[in-house]
């Protein structure tokens, strides 16, 4: 057979030849000839953001790239990602502001007055941060927020808080089911879904200090208002209106299904609504709870897009800034945007101009809303404050609100640190 | 005595087989084997020259170097002459990618547990003093906002503006505002279109121009300066911090207030602020310190390992148990439709766990879930603590049990017949055939499997999770629920405590994790002696 | 009475390359056998329970994972239809693209099982058949590495194919060819175990036979232990090929762009949105993908269930 030698010269010359033929081979690509702007978005923005984005491309003479991600990628291979590959825009919701900043993934913007002036000041505040001095590191384009959602066959609309309960227990005694309210929480908790009655009892999360900024230190999970009133929730949880036990398909099951008259949902269940044959619904806000001094307000979610510190490295920094600054705050381009997913759009004369009912409906329910914190303290928040709701919703066995709410507002303060 | 046959024809006796197979095989073990060999090794070699190359002159020594070494060792083996060598040519092909893609990782989480990456700490320490100092930028109190046209004036780049209030126009250079006289210019829609004396950048040069106009700072007065902002806009903008890189301190302009580097990835003031963002940086021990004293994460430990301990045994305790039931209940080869039985035993297998975990986690849900509607009775699966537990028990034996299942339907028709014929024969009632033959050689084949599983359930991540979320958390709990076990908790304490994210913190717990489980689990292969006949 | 007294005997079970003695027939008796044929549908019906209401919510039109009701409120095709053909919803094209979802999965589960079982095969005959120095330590770490907890591995590895696709882009980010890659750095563990515990069962003579003849340690592998293992590559071959099949995390982050999604990465988005989640094609969509898995088990299960043990001739 072949002796060691003439192995060892036979696999010589082949490493050499192909060695030659790789390393001959053109590897790396071409320098591109115009600048792109590199976008991501998530899979049910993408088609309407592309469009969007394109009309400004043409009109400046750039190339834009939408790039494809979950959300949850966004924000975490921002972190990660290097500049060759890295976005210049990202779109992304409201409460990673403090995050993304504080990681210096972000950078600050200066939008004329006039464009500003078109905006609620709780949408800017949303994307606004800043430990010592806020700034706004995005361009809210679209509100999202849940809304009280009335079966009109089975119940009306409530006048108030006492009069939705009493209508939804008894549209329960009727059909049977084991809750009167369709409110979502799940053995994990929601606290996103309870806040219009965590608000309406005169909860909040965190208060502002003197600058005006949220302030981590000041927790209002278990303020004296709220323990005050926290007694409601034991009552509601011994009648049955709300139950721990609900969760997101549930919820939304015996809405369906008209065994609830009540659904606490979002924009994002409109489809299966319409869909369902025979539902005929109201979306309003939220009733106020009598003798609490506070209104039920829910959580506001603000989409938005943010430009990222890679754009100067890139060296369409100045394009991006006038693509979110400028461009997509005019509303013709936040109606377009928020239009394709049933959103109602930041912009108040783009909002004016929304035609779907529904959407205006949610738009409507969203006033006086608290857009979500968007310090980065809020993630040691959620589990808490969801548990503490199960904790004293779960029907037989629940323990006293008042108990719950302390415990929740001590372990966040321990988190926190 | 009958010989049960291999699944191939045989030849002669001593002699392997000579099916379809073994003759594919035995063409490829002669000489084409030998060049496939040197294929192998050729392409190696070159590619490994390439990447060489290419990290070399991107300046990465250590990556460079290291393929180098590696390749060069990989040639050693593959066409040395050492007897010793052969073993390890079957190993390295293996352990290349166990390397690559599990001692690598476990290195680099390794390292990161010495640092301070969470969220805040991000950044290279130079990047982080850009980041302050544009954060710091700040619109002045009296400062103006205009409409802006790019242009040139000899070779250098001039900014033409229209202050939005006053509606003047100036044009703005490095050297400063000049006023331009209305006649000069021409104004639509409140932005500069052509003014005398200066031409409009246009079409493909705009778009070479961001760098230099992220340069521009037009001074006004003191130290603002007006600034590009976008396309056609610019705006007065003020510092509210220095940076003294002498003394690598920002000093607040107007309080005088020194923010000095604090040694972990901050600048911060005498009262404890924190200049954001911050940068990452080595802290030593700093995050296992942490683990040991700071109340929030040592108080639940014990009690979390516990759990973590139990709900790991007892998972493979009782998918063990069942799965070698139903093997020896299922094992008569007279039962019909064997093939049909296993095959429906094994469907936890076919569906993805994640979504399994969830369809359980509807099924026992207390109000609603068909478990309690078909016992009629309401048990709070998820919502009480030590039924949690037992959900999370039951539903682990729910994904583990068909692969002991399987594993014991092989084992157990590996004992030699004769062996239980004649325990038998002597008089032996079945369990204690079972007791005393069956059940240690079973124990002694399936024991690394064993401490496997209870491995993987000690890291059982998704199935704890996704059905309980760790919870329930009582109002007495911090962080750690009724049900998480070390790895959730880990979880937990990284990504919803503090400001999230501290990956810093979660690889520190991770290793000590690593460490738990690994000293566990060589402790009971001694004790085992499974790998006794490995000397 | 036979008792296990010495390590000599306690090994001898897994040997499988003992004779297997068939029992002497007994005469047949039905009233032996009906218990364990309620202990079979006894246990069929706790496996396939939570299965069933995949089943049903997949043919449901407003179906949901938490029904009471395992029959469907009203049966419908809709959902297979829509997660096969991705159907526009408002207009717009949806990111669905279950076809290429599936064959990815196909494609990176069998590579990465064939790979694996390759691997694996190739170190288990190394400590089976070698006595070399550090043969016990190595086994021991190999074991023990696969036990270091593996969400953080995934920020490290999505770096290294990071860094690795600069240099070669074929197997960097985004890249089924990574995938395969990254999945085949656990094809040493608890399987290369197993798959040696076989191989030591093949006996030595048959090697040392070959041997005498010539052959070279390759091609006893390949000629010999082999052929003569296929039961064990089987059974890891099919262990390996589910355990990618369902993988995600992994997967979820260095797949980018739609069209490489492996199947379970694809459907995690139909219910990965917290307020979207749309079961009905995704139980759909699981129902499909577990098809392949139950036709692999049923086809290999000839090898799996003898195949532990009887395997080759005792010469």
């Amino acid at each position: 057979m072949f002796n060691i030698r003439t192995l060892r010269a036979i696999l010589a010359l082949a490493v050499v030849a192909l060695a030659v033929v790789v390393v001959v081979s053109p590897a790396t690509s071409a320098p591109k000839a115009t600048p792109t702007i590199v976008i991501w978005a998530d899979k049910d923005r993408v088609p309407a953001v592309t469009k969007v984005a394109n009309l400004w491309a043409q009109s400046k003479g750039v190339t834009v790239s939408v790039v494809q991600k979950e959300m949850g990628p966004i924000r975490e291979d921002l972190k990660t990602v290097q500049t060759d590959t890295a976005p210049d825009v990202i779109l992304g919701a409201h409460d990673w502001v403090g995050e993304v900043a504080a990681n210096g993934s972000v950078v600050p913007l200066f939008p004329s007055a006039a464009t500003k002036a078109q905006f609620p000041a709780y949408a800017l505040n949303a994307f606004s941060y800043g430990t010592a001095i806020k700034k706004l590191y995005g361009a809210p384009v679209a509100l999202e927020n849940i809304a009280l959602i009335t079966n009109t066959k089975l119940a009306k609309v409530p006048t108030s808080f006492a009069d939705m309960e009493k209508q939804a227990l008894a549209v329960k005694k009727k059909t049977g089911a084991a809750v009167g309210l369709s409110v979502q929480q799940g053995s994990g908790g929601d606290a996103y879904h309870m806040y219009p009655l965590f608000s309406g009892l005169c909860g909040y999360i965190f208060g502002t200090n003197s600058a005006g900024n949220l302030d981590p230190s000041a927790i209002g999970v278990a303020n004296p208002k709220f323990l005050k009133n926290a007694g409601m929730i034991d009552t509601w949880n011994k009648e049955g209106l709300i139950r721990s036990s609900v969760d997101s398909s549930i919820s939304k099951d015996l809405f369906l299904k008209g065994k609830t008259a009540y659904f606490f949902s979002g924009p994002w269940n409109l489809s299966d609504i319409r869909k369902t044959p025979g539902l005929q619904t109201k979306i309003t806000a939220f009733p106020a709870i009598a003798g609490t001094g506070c209104k039920s307000v829910p959580f506001l979610g603000v989409q938005g897009l943010m430009v990222t510190k890679f754009a100067a490295a890139h060296g369409v920094d100045s394009f991006a800034k006038d693509f979110v600054g400028n461009y997509m705050m005019q509303p013709a381009a936040q109606l377009a945007l928020a239009a394709a997913n049933d959103r109602f759009p930041a912009n108040t004369i783009a909002g004016k101009q929304v035609a779907d009912k529904d959407v205006k409906a949610f738009g409507a329910a969203s006033v006086g809303g608290v857009p979500m914190p968007n310090i980065p303290q809020m993630s040691s928040v959620w589990g808490d404050l969801g548990s503490a709701w199960v904790r004293s919703t779960k029907g037989p066995g629940s323990i006293p609100a008042k108990r719950s709410f302390i415990g929740a507002q001590k372990s966040i303060a321990q988190k926190i640190g | 005595m009958t010989t049960a046959t291999a699944a191939n024809d045989t030849g002669p006796a001593g002699v392997p087989p000579a099916s379809w197979l073994a003759r594919a095989l035995g063409f490829f073990s002669g000489t084409v084997g030998l060049v496939i060999k040197i294929g192998f090794l050729a392409v190696t070699n070159s590619l490994a020259i390439y990447a060489v190359v290419v990290l070399l002159t991107d300046g990465h020594w250590i990556s460079g170097g290291l393929v180098a070494v590696a390749t060069l060792l990989i040639d050693v083996v593959y066409l040395g002459p050492w007897h010793q060598a052969v073993p390890l040519k079957f190993l390295v092909p293996g352990t290349i990618f166990l390397i690559g893609f599990q001692v690598v990782p476990l290195l680099s989480n390794a390292n990161i547990s010495f640092t301070n990456w969470s969220t805040g700490h991000n950044l290279t320490h130079q990047e982080a003093i850009a980041a302050i100092e544009e954060n710091s930028l700040t619109p002045p109190a009296d400062g103006a906002t205009y409409t802006m046209t790019p242009a040139r004036q000899g070779g250098d780049l001039v900014l033409l503006l229209v202050d939005e209030v006053t509606s003047k126009a100036y044009a703005g250079s490095k050297d400063g505002l000049t006023p331009l006289p209305p006649a000069d210019v021409t104004i639509e829609n409140g932005t500069v279109t052509a003014a005398k004396g200066y031409e409009t950048v246009k079409g493909a040069e705009l778009l070479r121009l961001d760098e230099e106009m992220g340069k521009l700072l037009i001074p006004t007065t003191g130290s603002s300066f007006i600034r590009a902002e976008g396309l056609s806009q610019a705006i007065e903008l003020q510092p509210t911090l220095r940076y003294v890189p002498a003394r690598d301190v920002f000093v607040n302009v107007e309080t005088k207030t020194v923010y000095r580097d604090n040694g972990e990835g901050s600048y911060v003031s005498p009262d404890g602020e924190a200049l954001e963002p911050g940068w990452r940086t080595y802290i030593g021990a700093q995050n296992f310190k942490k683990i040991a004293t700071d109340p929030l994460v040592r108080d639940p430990f014990v009690r979390v390992f516990i759990w973590t301990f139990v709900y790991a045994g007892l998972s493979v305790f009782l998918t063990f148990a069942l799965g070698l039931f139903l093997a020896i209940v299922l094992n008569k080869p007279d039962l019909r439709l064997q093939r049909l039985q296993r095959a429906l035993l094994v469907i936890p297998f076919a569906i993805p766990a994640y979504l399994s975990v969830l369809v359980w986690g509807g099924l026992l849900n207390d109000d609603f879930g068909a478990i309690n509607n078909l016992l009629g009775v309401h048990i709070p699966w998820l919502f009480d603590p030590t039924w949690a537990k037992i959900s999370c028990i039951l539903v682990n034996l729910w994904l583990g049990f068909p692969y002991f299942f399987l594993v014991c339907t092989g084992a157990l028709q590996a004992i030699p017949g004769e062996l239980t014929e004649a325990a038998r024969v002597d008089g032996a009632t079945s369990r204690q055939v079972f007791r005393k033959i069956t059940l240690p050689l079973l124990l002694v084949a399936t024991a690394p499997l064993l401490i496997a599983s209870f491995a993987f359930n000690f890291n059982n991540f998704n199935n704890i999770y996704l059905l309980t979320g760790g919870g329930p958390l009582q109002a007495d709990q911090a962080v750690a629920g009724s049900t998480d076990i070390l790895i959730s908790y880990t979880y937990k304490l990284a990504f919803q405590a503090g400001k999230g994210s501290d990956y810093g913190l979660a690889s520190a717990v991770s290793i000590i994790i690593f460490f738990i489980i690994a000293t566990i689990s060589a402790i009971s292969f001694w004790r085992t002696k499974s790998l006794e006949n490995l000397t | 009475m036979t008792t296990i007294d010495t390590l000599e005997e306690a090994e001898a079970p897994f040997a499988g390359s003992r004779v297997v003695e068939a029992a002497p027939k007994e005469p047949r008796r039905h009233g032996d056998l009906w218990w364990r044929y309620l202990i079979s549908i006894l246990a069929i019906a706790f496996a396939i329970f939570p299965a069933l209401y995949v089943l049903s919510a997949a043919f449901n039109s407003v179906p949901s994972l938490s029904s009471a009701s395992l029959i469907p409120s009203s049966l419908t095709l809709d959902n297979f239809r829509e997660i096969l053909t991705n159907p526009a919803i408002n207009g717009e094209k949806t990111n669905v693209h279950y076809p290429n979802w599936y064959l990815n999965s196909m494609i990176v589960a069998f590579a990465s099982a064939l790979f694996t079982v390759m691997l694996g095969a190739l170190a288990a005959y190394a400590f089976s058949r070698f006595r070399f120095k550090g043969r016990r330590m190595g086994m021991l770490t190999l074991l023990l590495i696969q036990m270091f907890p593996q969400f953080l591995a995934v920020v490290a590895i999505y770096l290294i194919l990071l860094r690795t696709g600069e240099i070669f882009p074929v197997i960097g980010l985004n890249s089924l060819t990574g995938l395969v890659l990254v999945y085949l750095g656990g094809a040493l563990g608890v399987n290369a175990w197993l798959m040696k515990g076989f191989f030591d069962s093949i006996p030595n003579e048959l090697d040392e036979s070959a041997r005498v003849d010539g052959a070279t340690p390759a091609q006893v592998f390949w000629g010999i232990i082999l052929p003569l293992g296929a039961p064990v590559l089987a059974v890891v071959g099919l262990l390996s090929f589910i355990s990618t099949m369902n993988e995600y995390l992994i997967a979820g982050r260095l797949l980018q762009s739609t069209t490489k999604f492996t199947l379970p990465v694809g459907m995690y988005g139909f219910i990965a949105d917290q307020y979207g989640q749309r079961w009905g094609p995704f139980c759909a969509g699981v129902v499909l993908a577990a098809i392949p898995v139950v036709v692999l088990f049923m086809f290999l299960q000839r090898f799996i269930v003898h195949g532990l043990t009887s395997g080759s001739v005792k010469g």
